[in-house]
């Protein structure tokens, strides 16, 4: 059943000069049985050229969008091919191959189209101080415009069936999307459930990772996007 | 006389502009519409302006016209910010919209093999170095 189901299951991989990590971080994810494609977000590392030499399909902006757009690019390209599920993957070594699926068994158990990782749910984690306190104001946020109760609001970690995935209206290019997203399931009221799931942070993926400045462009992104028809 | 007309007729344009973006944005047209009123009004009734001045607790006129300009400013800088907005998601469309094509004609173009690769011409050797970076700059 795992090995029927795979093959419908795209893994999108968004990637901004990861040439040191995406190596890793592919090889974990072939074998499974996963169709695996990386949107190269205009890198001038030449991860391209190194996704590539792993057979990957790669799908290249021109320039640099941001993790949004790629994930957007990624997952209507999924929806294009006649994807069942959908899983959105951070290329930065964050994220372990073996949650896979435990998240796409959430979505089938559950009857859910949206399975969410939490790093705060299950196992021990060493979430830096500073960043479990934004992710806890953002878990506020959300629960406050959305109306979603969640335990962790910005994991690039995610699983959506099909209809999830199109039901996602996605314009937010930078990292405001991780917000969007949220917000479109709660608009779509479809189910949604939470996964453990576990982060492995690193010097590289935290120097990667969100600041909190990022949470005040992050805030003024999503306002903008309401002023606007 | 002559100031009170020239900035009557910028005042006015203020508002013809206010409300052509009235439809894209109706927060931004709103504020400006507000301002923009508010701007004409003071220009023809200098002295309601210390009078409403006081009334909110500002002091003298000439500062409640200072803080009006102040906040049509910031409308303005947020409508731009507003359309660059827009812009990047033109921008954005268009990328993809060639990300994708690049990929579906690379997908449909045919596998050359290294036998049917076509052989390069022999090259002298200072033009070595010149080939190769072009080559690099392609693939990257």
């Amino acid at each position: 059943m795992q090995r029927n189901r795979s093959k419908s299951v795209y893994v999108i991989c968004p990637a901004f000069n990861e040439a040191r990590t995406i190596v890793g971080v592919l090889a974990g994810l072939t074998g499974q049985g996963y169709e695996i494609v990386v949107i190269d977000d205009g890198s001038s590392d030449g991860t391209r050229r190194v996704a590539e030499t792993m057979a990957m399909t790669v799908i290249s902006h021109p320039v640099n969008l941001g993790q949004g757009a790629a994930l957007k690019t990624g997952i209507d390209y999924a929806l294009s091919r006649g994807a069942e599920f959908i899983v959105t993957f951070d290329t930065d070594g964050q994220h372990r191959p073996s949650d896979i699926p435990r998240l796409l068994d959430a979505l089938v158990r559950e009857r859910a189209d949206f399975a969410l990782g939490s790093r705060f749910l299950g196992g021990a984690q060493r979430t830096p101080v500073l960043r479990r306190l934004l992710l806890r104001a953002a878990t506020l946020f959300t629960a406050v415009t959305t109306g979603l109760r969640l335990t962790d609001t910005h994991n690039g970690l995610r699983a959506f069936t099909r209809r999830g995935a199109a039901a996602l209206r996605l314009r937010q290019d930078r990292m405001a999307h991780a917000s969007e997203i949220l917000a479109e399931i709660a608009r779509s009221r479809l189910r949604y459930v939470e996964v453990p799931v576990t982060i492995d942070y690193t010097e590289y993926s935290l120097a990667k990772g969100q600041r909190a400045g990022d949470f005040v462009m992050i805030l003024l992104d999503l306002f903008a996007h309401k002023l606007r028809r | 006389m002559i100031a009170q007309a020239l900035l009557s007729v910028l005042l006015g344009g203020v508002l013809v502009y206010a409300w052509a973006e009235y439809r894209r944005s109706p927060l931004v047209g709103a504020l400006s519409i507000v301002a923009g009123l508010a701007g004409l009004y003071f220009v023809w009734m200098p002295s309601h302006s210390t009078l409403v001045a006081e009334f909110v607790g500002i002091g003298r006129g000439v500062d409640l016209i200072l803080y009006l300009w102040v906040c049509i400013s910031l409308t303005v800088m947020l409508n731009l910010h507003l359309k660059l907005r827009a812009q990047q998601e033109t921008i954005t469309k268009l990328a993809r919209s060639i990300a994708t094509a690049n990929l579906a004609a690379a997908q449909e173009a045919p596998a050359v093999t290294a036998e049917e690769a076509p052989q390069p011409a022999p090259q002298p050797a200072a033009a070595d170095a010149h080939t190769s970076r072009q080559m690099r700059g392609q693939s990257a």
